[in-house]
């Protein structure tokens, strides 16, 4: 069969397509399922939001805590560094010692930043 | 060929994020339109590295690396003028001018 | 996409042949950092005092392995090519790591007395210092692109470093909104470039261009234009220059002087690398774009300084200027490439002693009269005599009158220009002959105010002592300006490239 990278391209997307109509089928079948078994009986009350039994107060808008920022901004960090490592560890024979020790090297310096935070009290939570 | 639904969707995005960057006043929301621009140059990297090799890969991983890193300094500041003005309007900030 | 990107790699995966002798300067200051972090992270705040000294120690020992690789000579090439340490390259690396000394010097009392974060500072500083020691060395879009990320992104944080000061804030906001959208406009051109060159490697990419000749690739324009506005505002190029004064003001003042001299020429030396080693065989594209962009800058930075009533925001605008004379030679680099290179490179040498010369003399006078206005600079000959001279021998210098170094830089432009005999290049003569004579004018209103005007009400005429950092900086600076003036041949030894191979 004459494969031209266009009609690849759509039939690894008509798989995607399948995959995702299954998926609101499936739960469109539930949702229906569970309104044909379901007692239907309507209360102003119910239309509340729920907060542990307090009435909801305030905006919805709160500000969190600014110290979640730090722990956030570290997160990111180290998380993407993540991504060098990704690559490296599916391979990890075929780089040998050298890749291993540029590894240590690589991981080694981002400690260095966590060690100075830690010093610093940046991951105190108070 | 394939490319050129690549680079008309990365131009989009990176006019999108150039018009961004110019015309929103919240300083978080122009560190996000900065995110598109480069989000823009990461799809013509990959799209591009389909025909030259792996090094476009390579060069979207630095990409998004240092993004993340540039971000974390932008908030930082962001944060900081927060701090002392209670306001990420970046139009308010006119104490230096001439 | 990682899948194949792994596969691919560690099929032929041979570990690197590393050459550690090229490597030695920037492993110098990787130490360094690595040094600076763990000392301020295990004595916290009885670190301080020893933070300055660790750093100039540090930038001190890189000049080492500078001078070995220089006194050994010839190319090493790292990494197929994509690292390499030559001549122009180490001259530059040495500018680099000279100016962030005497910008240490200049910061030691600034920062202790204000009562900042100092370990932090200089370890930020001399970040930013590796990153510019790379991207002199980096023949790659990727090593550049990391390179220039390298030194800006220390630099946002260390413009904003006053942080209780909303100028200084609004100064680093400035500094880093534009820099990232800069950043963001250079990828968009580099992944371009990287999409017609068929390859991250400079030298490569230069060959597909010039295989695809000059018919009809309006792509290698875009790529062109957009990795040129990227740079042009990491340079203050006009229409790109709008953080520029607003930045410097706030900023602290030897971080101003860090950001106007090194940090500038760092963003030269990338535009050399992108220019020389890829575009350059596109010359039909190049030197218009650069002719337009000089003559931008030195007009509209002349004529704005020529009305501002700040020292520092006025050497901004004398920056902006003196980009656009940096910016001349590339108007003309199809002529003669090797003597526009020479050009430019040494008018940064000389550029950078003797605005770090203006900027230590700032940061002195200002000790004493607590701002950078020019009307508090007034009588300032009455009681301060020595600084007085100083500052007006480096304002001189950038006006550009002989024998001082200022003039023998101006001098190389303008013969560079003359000798391509083209029209671009007569034209940007006339123009940068015009600039000079503006620029003069508000040079010679400062040294007027320090040597004729009466002292300002309220100002007792009693000097302060000038700690001896700044005392050496200036002395070090004074005396490269006038070496270079009188003798041009120190600096343009080192600045001959012409044995340098250049494009695809």
């Amino acid at each position: 069969m004459a494969s031209s990278p266009l009609s690849d391209f759509l039939r690894s997307y008509l798989t995607a397509a399948i995959f995702g109509s299954l998926g609101f089928i499936l739960v469109g079948l539930l949702l229906f399922l569970s309104y044909l078994v379901r007692p239907n009986r309507h209360q102003a009350q119910k239309y509340l939001s729920y907060e542990s039994g307090v009435d909801p107060v305030g905006s919805l808008w709160s500000q969190s805590q600014i110290r979640y920022y730090i722990f956030a901004l570290l997160f990111v960090m180290f998380d993407v560094e993540a991504v060098f490592i990704f690559p490296w560890a599916t391979r990890v024979e075929a780089y040998g010692v050298f890749g291993l020790v540029e590894m240590f090297v690589f991981i080694g310096v981002l400690l260095l930043g966590l060690v100075y935070a830690w010093r610093k009290g940046v991951l105190k939570w108070a | 060929m394939l490319l050129n639904q690549f680079l008309l969707l990365a131009a989009i995005l990176f006019s999108i994020g150039v018009y961004g960057v110019i015309v929103r006043k919240n300083g978080v929301l122009v560190l996000m339109s900065v995110e598109l621009m480069l989000n823009a140059v990461n799809i013509n990297l990959v799209a591009f590295s389909t025909y030259h090799g792996l090094g476009g890969q390579v060069f979207a991983l630095f990409v998004i690396a240092v993004a993340a890193a540039e971000v974390g300094v932008g908030l930082a500041i962001v944060l900081l003028i927060y701090r002392n003005r209670r306001s990420v309007d970046i139009d308010q900030l006119d104490e230096l001018k001439g | 996409m990682l899948a194949t990107l792994t596969q691919a790699a560690a099929d032929s995966f041979q570990s690197p042949s590393i050459d550690w002798h090229a490597f030695a300067p920037e492993l110098v200051l990787i130490a360094t950092i690595v040094i600076l972090v763990l000392v301020d992270a295990v004595k916290l705040e009885r670190a301080r005092p020893l933070m300055p000294a660790i750093a100039g120690i540090g930038l001190l020992v890189a000049i080492i392995p500078l001078a070995t690789l220089a006194a050994e000579g010839g190319t090493r090439s790292l990494f197929e090519g994509s690292y390499v340490v030559d001549s122009m390259s180490l001259v530059l690396k040495a500018l680099f790591i000279v100016s962030a000394y005497i910008v240490v010097l200049l910061s030691t009392n600034y920062v202790a007395e204000g009562d900042y974060w100092e370990s932090e500072y200089y370890t930020l500083l001399i970040a930013s210092v590796l990153g510019m020691t790379v991207m002199a060395s980096s023949r790659d879009l990727v090593g550049i692109f990391v390179a220039l990320e390298l030194l800006s992104i220390p630099a946002y944080m260390l413009a904003a470093w006053r942080k209780g000061d909303p100028r200084s804030n609004e100064a680093g906001m400035k500094y880093y909104l534009m820099g990232v959208f800069a950043s963001a406009i250079l990828l968009y051109g580099f992944s371009l470039t990287y999409g017609v060159g068929g390859s991250t490697r400079l030298t490569e990419i230069g060959r597909s261009i010039q295989e695809w000749g000059t018919d009809g690739v309006p792509v290698v324009t875009l790529a062109l234009l957009f990795t040129i506005i990227g740079f042009a505002f990491k340079v203050s190029a006009v229409p790109f220059h709008m953080w520029a004064p607003d930045t410097y003001e706030g900023a602290p003042t030897p971080v101003t002087a860090f950001l106007a001299v090194a940090s500038k020429a760092a963003g030269f030396v990338a535009l050399i690398q992108v220019v020389y080693y890829c575009f350059i065989v596109r010359p039909d594209i190049i030197e218009p774009v650069f002719w337009v962009l000089s003559v931008a800058s030195m007009t509209v930075g002349n004529l704005i300084a020529l009305r501002q009533t700040n020292v520092v925001r006025m050497l901004a605008y004398s920056g902006i200027a003196q980009a656009g004379f940096m910016l001349a030679p590339f108007a003309v680099v199809a002529s003669d490439p090797s003597a526009s290179l020479t050009a430019l490179v040494t008018y940064l040498v000389i550029y950078a002693a003797m605005n770090l010369g203006a900027f230590a003399c700032v940061i002195a006078i200002s000790r004493k009269t607590r701002s950078a206005e020019m009307d508090s600079f007034g009588g300032l000959f009455t009681y301060m005599p020595g600084l007085t001279a100083a500052l007006t021998l480096f304002l001189a210098s950038l006006m550009g009158i002989p024998p001082l170094g200022g003039w023998f830089a101006k001098f190389g432009v303008f013969a560079v220009l003359v000798n391509a005999d083209t029209g671009l290049g007569w034209s940007l003569a006339i123009i940068m002959a015009v600039n000079t004579v503006i620029a003069a004018y508000y040079y010679l209103r400062v040294a007027r105010s320090m040597w004729f005007d009466d002292v300002p009400e309220g100002v007792d005429a009693v000097p302060v002592r000038t700690p001896a950092g700044i005392t050496i900086s200036i002395a070090v600076t004074m005396g490269l300006t006038v070496l270079f003036g009188v003798l041009p041949a120190a600096v343009t030894n080192l600045t001959d490239f012409s044995s340098v191979a250049f494009g695809g």
